[in-house]
């Protein structure tokens, strides 16, 4: 039910204007815990811009995508839907140079086939990537728990893909004589995978997606469907939730018109970039990580081999009051 | 398990097989020389906890566990002023309630929690409820009137049937008697011969018999000894109570929309939504899913949210 969820509540945002503070604040945080002392010159320098930070989301979500798209075995769409609204809600709240977007790509996929019941064993997971597996199922697993505590547990999430189906069927049941809606579908479906690059699952509701897609398709195949929004869809409905319905489409339908294109070759620019700006705690491969994770080991240990000694202790005064154990 | 023993003297049952522990309301025993030894003037202390107790209020343990008898003792004086019956409560659940109070009440006296609060709370209730009390004391409960109107009934049977096992024996034995004359008759003047005339009386008097044995059977019994009737009687099945609480109503969830109104499972049907989906497999359906599951729940996905609409202020409401 997407109007009690809380994708509704916590992960739908007013609009692209509120969605570029947020991320302004990240960005803005991240730099005044680790470059205080930089000007603004050097800031740029050293670190990553907002809009750079903006192009190396964008440009994973997009490897996320392809990803998905080869992985075996192949998934289903919800499931690609799922991890990339997991990436991009991780990334509102997070700096890209705080984590660094390949690592968290792969814990999203990997957590939302479990999310979507589409589960891969981690080994079979991984073997879908080339180079060192095993390190790949390290990081997976270790960014996995701190993933889903970034996006608060919310692991619920409403994608547009059943809502098309949705929106289908009616048409297939509701205003059969006027159209074929299989010849719909196509292009809906890839309108809808158009959607899951910008931030449109963050800004609006999935059926207005859905909707969105149904419509530019129609337009697309030369199929009048406003009778059917306005007089089968929508019927019963007031003025005023039909207007705003039909803004929020034109809405959609603009934003995934006017995507930006991605510019490739800045990536390998920025991604150089990132290496050197990016906090090192969180970098698998750095040795601080690696000293930090040793110390958690460690800790655990210790508070291991302090309850052992507590059980010890009690142990030894148990043996004091019923006497040795061999009395003979 | 410890041998049974009196506290003071230390003899154990197995020592003095004749040993009897006696009690008091204190719930600590003693044997019963110890008793006779002690309370010579009738009245003293317990040697255990110093209580001051009577010798007359002594009784012979039947539990092995004084604090059981403790609290016999206890429950019997409590129940003595607590004596309201169901029939005094309005619903079940209060009843229940009372009979909770007076458990922890039972149970604060005989584990010593509370008991200066808790004896001020019976005394209360006694003088608050002085009257009641007296009245139930006279009135039988529902329970025990049922009881002795079995008690009745079984006793009338019994005589009954007593009435009529004697009947038969005076009946059988005049028979008898006459068979025996008859035949002493006829053999004293019949022209037959005698052992003609034996096996003719014994061939009659046999089927005579059989039919007393037959209509001798007592009467079927249609309730066991403890007044419950048998086979399937309906009559006498505890119906739970009804009670006087307002019942719950089951109100139908109104669900958040934030679009059209959601078609119903019984909508899905009649609009025909179904010869739009896969139908469900015989094996799905053994397993409880339907297609109209799958059917309601793309159809509220695809309306739910559709009035979506973030509100801002300053935010321009024009259409574009």
């Amino acid at each position: 039910m997407f109007a009690s969820s809380t994708h509704l509540k916590f992960w739908t945002f007013s609009g692209e204007n509120e969605i570029k503070q947020l991320r302004a604040e990240t960005s803005e945080k991240y730099l005044a815990k680790h470059a205080s002392g930089l000007s603004e010159d050097e800031r740029a320098q050293e670190f990553l811009t907002q809009s750079e930070e903006r192009q190396l989301v964008r440009h994973f979500e997009y490897v996320l995508k392809e990803f998905c798209g080869k992985f075996q075995p192949p998934m289903p769409k919800c499931v690609v839907g799922t991890s990339l609204a997991f990436f991009k809600r991780f990334y509102v709240h997070n700096s890209v140079m705080d984590y660094h977007p390949r690592d968290i790509m792969l814990t999203c996929m990997y957590l939302s086939c479990k999310v979507e019941e589409f589960y891969v064993p981690i080994g079979q997971f991984v073997k879908n990537l080339k180079g060192d597996r095993e390190k790949f199922a390290d990081i997976i697993l270790g960014f996995e728990l701190l993933l889903m505590q970034k996006i608060h547990y919310h692991l619920t999430i409403h994608n547009s893909f059943r809502a098309l189906e949705g929106l289908l069927i009616d048409l297939k049941t509701r205003y059969k004589d006027h159209c074929d809606a299989e010849k719909l579908r196509k292009i809906a479906e890839e309108f809808i995978d158009q959607s899951l690059g910008t931030d449109a699952s963050l800004i609006f509701s999935p059926s207005q997606i859905a909707l969105s897609a149904l419509l530019a398709s129609s337009s697309k195949e030369g199929i009048n469907l406003d009778n059917y929004v306005t007089g089968t869809l929508l019927l019963g409905s007031s003025e005023d939730d039909l207007q705003k319905t039909i803004y929020q489409v034109k809405r959609i339908r603009y934003m995934i018109k006017n995507q930006e294109p991605l510019q490739r070759e800045l990536i390998q620019i920025i991604q150089k970039k990132l290496e050197k700006c990016r906090n090192q705690e969180n970098n698998p491969e750095s040795e601080i990580y690696k000293r930090k994770m040793e110390e958690m080991i460690d800790e655990d240990d210790e508070i291991r081999t302090q309850k052992r000694a507590k059980l010890n202790e009690g142990r030894e005064t148990d043996h004091e009051l019923f006497g040795p154990l061999n009395p003979i | 398990m410890d041998e049974q023993g009196c506290p003071r003297c230390k003899t154990t049952k197995y020592r003095n097989p004749s040993l009897k522990l006696m009690v008091n309301v204190c719930g600590h025993s003693l044997c019963d020389n110890c008793v006779d030894l002690l309370f010579i003037k009738g009245s003293g202390a317990c040697p255990e906890c110093g209580t001051a107790i009577r010798r007359s209020n002594f009784r012979y343990q039947i539990f092995e566990d004084a604090q059981v008898e403790k609290e016999i003792d206890i429950r019997k004086k409590i129940l003595k002023d607590y004596n309201k019956k169901e029939e005094d409560f309005d619903t079940l659940r209060e009843y229940n309630d009372y009979l909770e109070m007076i458990e922890t009440i039972i149970y604060n006296l005989a584990n010593g929690i509370d008991v200066e609060d808790t004896r001020r709370q019976v005394d209360s209730y006694k003088k608050e409820n002085k009257d009641a009390i007296r009245k139930n004391q006279s009135k039988l409960s529902r329970d025990e009137e049922y009881l002795e109107m079995l008690i009745e009934e079984e006793e009338k049977t019994s005589s009954l049937r007593k009435q009529m096992i004697h009947d038969t024996e005076v009946l059988e034995k005049n028979k008898k008697r006459r068979d025996k004359e008859a035949l002493i008759d006829e053999l004293m003047f019949s022209d037959m011969s005698a052992a003609d005339i034996l096996t003719m009386h014994k061939t009659t008097a046999r089927p005579a018999e059989a039919v007393d044995n037959t209509s001798f059977q007592p009467a079927q019994t249609t309730r066991y000894s403890t007044g419950i009737q048998r086979g399937q009687q309906s009559g006498l099945i505890p119906m739970p109570m009804t009670e006087a609480n307002p019942v719950y109503h089951y109100e139908e969830l109104e669900l958040e929309r934030c679009g059209p109104i959601y078609p119903t499972v019984d909508d899905i049907i009649e609009v025909g939504y179904l010869s739009n989906v896969r139908a469900a497999s015989e094996s799905e359906r053994a397993g409880g899913f339907e297609a109209t599951l799958c059917c309601q729940r793309a159809l509220q996905d695809a309306l739910g949210g559709l009035f979506y609409y973030p509100e801002l202020p300053g935010q321009s409401t024009s259409v574009m």
